[in-house]
């Protein structure tokens, strides 16, 4: 239901429609994410937000880097060429993108599980997969927890384009997320 | 017998003895703090996170901090039968991948790189080169033989120091 809300706010944005699902939830161990992102030498791009409220931590949304020149064009209402340099308007679409989402992924874990978050302001960075998550890490204090990950497909026309999200809490936190969805289940009608 | 390469996850430690190799895979504001010994042969390699323990860890891993790593390094290799007066060091690693929103003037990395400098001096370990801070990640293959290592970033030429 995340996804139904930040395509609304998509399409306005970009003034077409833009359909988005979730392809896939899962826990992951945070040791694990490189390796599902394609290996630790993975050259990917990251939207990085810290996230602050009832929990603290990181999200990363993970895209391809490339689809990066695809995903501009489709925010930015141009047809892609490949092999574009990002130019700062095309990296700046993308950031937005990754706030849309973070914000709708956000309110909807407060309506399932009243655990209430804010995001703060987004980064982009093109890297090694290991080495954003290293620095992601180095932040959080944490090395053996879990992170949850969204899968998101976006669809415009005939242009599908993946992103996975991943919230990433500060170490400790997760038993208190894991307590919220346990009580958001056993009390029906929440959702 | 042909050589192996060790890769040192985060937070882990490793020796290795030429012709077999250490790897660390993308450090980003971590460090990889190498020592060697060329007479013998013996090196080591940590994955650092942060500069000091200082209590903050809920499980004590040494490999984690700039501290306990270089003294876990030293005292392996001292073990090894290497004499502690031999040893020398690099450093690479501690950028500032966030750099954009994080207005601590003294980010984590920038911390790493001055808390292994300020360990491996306190022993008398000279840091012979070092490639430290910017923005971009690394990887690294340490060979113990001579101390040479590796760099690989995304979009930049390898490089040797």
């Amino acid at each position: 239901m995340g996804a139904g809300h930040a395509a609304t706010a998509l399409s306005q944005m970009v003034g077409r429609p833009i359909g988005m699902s979730i392809t896939q939830v899962q826990i992951l161990p945070t040791e694990q994410i490189a390796e599902f992102l394609g290996g630790e030498q993975a050259d990917v791009a990251a939207v990085y937000m810290p996230v602050y409220g009832d929990i603290c931590g990181v999200v990363l949304i993970f895209f391809p880097i490339d689809i990066l020149p695809d995903l501009a064009g489709l925010l930015l209402k141009r047809d892609s060429q490949a092999n574009q340099e990002l130019s700062d308007l095309d990296r700046s679409a993308i950031k937005e993108l990754g706030s849309i989402l973070t914000g709708s992924y956000l309110s909807a874990l407060y309506r399932f599980i009243h655990v209430q978050m804010i995001h703060g302001v987004p980064t982009l960075v093109i890297d090694m997969a290991q080495a954003i998550l290293d620095t992601v890490l180095v932040d959080l204090e944490q090395k053996d927890d879990f992170a949850i990950v969204i899968e998101t497909r976006l669809t415009e026309n005939e242009r599908r384009l993946t992103g996975r999200f991943f919230l990433l809490p500060e170490a400790g936190t997760l038993p208190k997320l894991f307590n919220a969805f346990t009580q958001s289940i056993e009390t029906p009608g929440n959702a | 017998m042909p050589e192996t390469d060790w890769p040192v996850g985060i937070a882990e430690m490793k020796t290795a003895r030429s012709p077999d190799r250490l790897s660390a895979i993308g450090l980003g504001s971590c460090v990889g703090v190498a020592v060697w010994d060329e007479e013998s042969g013996w090196g080591a390699l940590a994955h650092v996170m942060l500069p000091a323990q200082n209590g903050l860890s809920r499980v004590p891993v040494r490999g984690k901090f700039a501290d306990t790593a270089v003294e876990w390094l030293v005292a392996e290799l001292v073990q090894k039968g290497v004499d502690q007066g031999r040893l020398k060091a690099k450093l690479v690693g501690g950028a500032n991948m966030f750099n954009a929103i994080q207005y601590n003037p003294l980010p984590v990395g920038t911390r790493n790189v001055m808390a292994c400098r300020e360990e491996l001096t306190k022993r008398g370990i000279p840091v012979l080169a070092e490639e430290v801070g910017g923005t971009k990640g690394r990887s690294i293959l340490f060979l113990p033989q001579d101390g040479r290592l590796l760099i690989r970033s995304l979009n930049q030429p390898e490089r040797w120091i």
